[in-house]
């Protein structure tokens, strides 16, 4: 395992240039098929400070990481050692610590889940962050309006939830938005490329998301929908630059979605938000991602994000009926309902 | 286009659910989609459809912003575009942000039953056949409580009549509610506004009042 790493490390660089990508029938790039993120699973979002401007783990703790992946492909093959969401309540509530939320969000979010469900980094990466620009691998300021929405949210996440609209939107099954919904997270991580002539068509496995790619060029230029239509998923427009598709999108609404992990990481941006993607297939199973966050009603500057999506052999997306079987939501408002009853008995 | 989804057989106009919607709540006529213009429900099913009926603005999963299931995506009053190419086709449907793949370079077994099910297409000359199976039997086929259970089985046959058309046909077998197959079809057009491109129509938080409106802090 060492060795393959270390060899993709000094040679990956001059393979990939040296990389041609099919072609589909009308001459694109032909970025199709299934793809996950999971190899970024356990890179941290935001490079610890002490690593300063260094984009790559040295060898030393290239091998931590080489444990921890390791590790999580046991606890993938071996799921008598993991947890369950019955399990974790029932031992939680034995040792008189029933499971609380405090702090750490709600629902699908924080539930111990089985081990089929989780997904895992097969490879361990190299990059200290996925934040790659600014250089320090840390996400921009947050301006003053955005510090607002970020304490406005956090206060609606801690309360007793009034209603449904203290959960996040990917908590109430409506989507986890553009960035959330590639973002490495637990389970859910895949998604499918597929093109026409003149579209490129994205589908997330997570709340079977899906955006419409039209592709601009020269002879056929693309303009945004009018300011008025604003959508979570945003109005996409790309674009080919040699092998790389480039997309551009727009028209999202504002205050509610935010760019980290689910759609709930960080403040909800705002309706001046901006994402270029790009996406570069650099090997049959691999795509380079990189992701720009543009948005100055929420961040002091651009900040960027990048890494790898890969096809796996047998990884397949599978229909996530997700409001359809919204029983978080229910359930939750029904616990807060029997608490303020218990509270209204004691005054 | 079609009014399919109000109802796939015949129906004259009805009142709306509630006064207040006036005419615009009120339900279109429309000419039936089904050939011979009948569904041929076995009894019991029959008697289940008319309760669907008498109780569809409670029950009909599209009230709660389900997913459609098939062959309901290709009728509701919604747009959806294919995105193509020689492998696999993309059926991106804008309501609900429903949508399926259609596997034509590899078929794939239903691993477990959804709404929307599992689809395999291939390609008959110029008509493109796609076999689906692998429901779970929730969804229903319009607004008045059409419905089928999970042995559903669709086969849908989708051939340009010319740049502008398809006709649209769909085969529908499930030997525990109908006591034969079943057969509708319907042109389908394309939009040819300038432009013209899916939205998006995420219909969740339109009925959490009504889903959960009962458990808000009052």
């Amino acid at each position: 395992m060492r060795q393959l790493c270390l060899f993709v490390l000094l040679v990956g660089p001059i393979l990939a240039a040296d990389y041609k990508p099919p072609k589909t029938a009308w001459g694109d790039p032909d970025l199709q098929g299934t793809w996950t993120s999971d190899d970024t699973r356990g890179v941290p979002m935001e490079r610890d400070t002490k690593l300063g401007e260094r984009r790559y783990l040295t060898e030393q703790e290239l091998a931590a990481r080489e444990k921890q992946v390791q590790q999580g492909q046991e606890r993938l093959l071996n799921p008598g050692n993991n947890a369950s969401p019955a399990r974790a309540q029932a031992e939680a509530l034995a040792a008189g610590t029933p499971v609380t939320n405090a702090g750490n969000g709600r629902g699908v979010d924080i539930a111990p889940a089985p081990s089929h469900w989780v997904e895992a980094a097969r490879r361990a990466s190299h990059a200290t962050s996925q934040v790659i620009d600014p250089p320090d691998g840390r996400i921009p300021a947050l301006t003053p309006e955005a510090q607002k929405r970020l304490a406005a949210k956090n206060e609606l996440r801690r309360a007793r939830p009034a209603s449904w609209e203290n959960w996040s939107a990917y908590d109430r099954c409506i989507t986890r938005g553009v960035a959330g919904s590639i973002l490495p997270v637990i389970y859910g991580n895949g998604l499918e490329i597929h093109q026409g002539p003149g579209q490129v068509a994205i589908v997330y496995e997570m709340v079977h998301d899906h955006r419409i790619i039209p592709i601009s060029t020269a002879a056929n230029p693309i303009q945004h929908a009018d300011a008025k239509i604003k959508s979570y998923i945003g109005d996409a427009i790309g674009h080919w630059e040699g092998s790389t598709l480039v997309v551009e999108t727009t028209n999202f609404i504002g205050g509610v979605l935010a760019v980290g992990v689910n759609g709930d990481g960080g403040p909800p941006y705002s309706d001046q938000l901006k994402l270029t993607e790009k996406f570069t297939r650099t090997a049959a199973n691999s795509i380079d991602f990189e992701m720009t966050v543009n948005d100055p009603g929420t961040y002091v500057k651009p900040w960027t994000v990048a890494f790898p999506i890969t096809q796996e052999p047998g990884y397949e997306i599978f229909e996530y009926a997700c409001h359809e079987g919204n029983h978080a939501i229910p359930n939750s408002l029904s616990a807060a309902r029997a608490e303020d009853a218990a509270d209204a008995k004691k005054k | 286009m079609t009014p399919a989804n109000w109802n796939l057989e015949d129906h004259s106009s009805a009142a709306p659910p509630d006064f207040h919607l006036g005419a615009i709540g009120a339900e279109p006529p429309g000419q039936g989609v089904v050939e011979g213009g009948t569904i041929p429900y076995k009894a019991d099913a029959l008697a289940k459809r008319q309760d669907n009926f008498k109780n569809r603005w409670k029950l009909d999963p599209e009230v709660k912003c389900y997913l459609p299931g098939i062959p309901r995506a290709a009728y509701m009053p919604y747009p959806f575009e294919i995105v193509q190419s020689a492998g696999n086709i993309f059926f991106a449907y804008e309501y609900a942000t429903a949508n399926r793949t259609v596997n034509i370079t590899k078929p794939r077994e239903a691993a477990v039953d959804t709404w929307m099910g599992t689809s395999n297409g291939k390609w008959m000359g110029d008509t493109l056949v796609v076999d689906v199976t692998g429901f779970n039997g929730k969804s229903w086929f319009d607004r008045a409580g059409n419905y089928a259970s999970d042995a559903l089985h669709v086969t849908e046959r989708y051939t340009l009549i010319d740049a502008n058309t398809i006709n649209y046909e769909a085969t529908i077998e499930d030997p525990s509610v109908f006591t034969r197959a079943w057969k509708i079809s319907f042109p389908l057009y394309r939009h040819r506004e300038k432009g013209a491109r899916l939205l998006e129509f995420k219909c969740v938080e339109y009925t959490e009042e009504l889903l959960y409106g009962d458990l808000k802090k009052k």
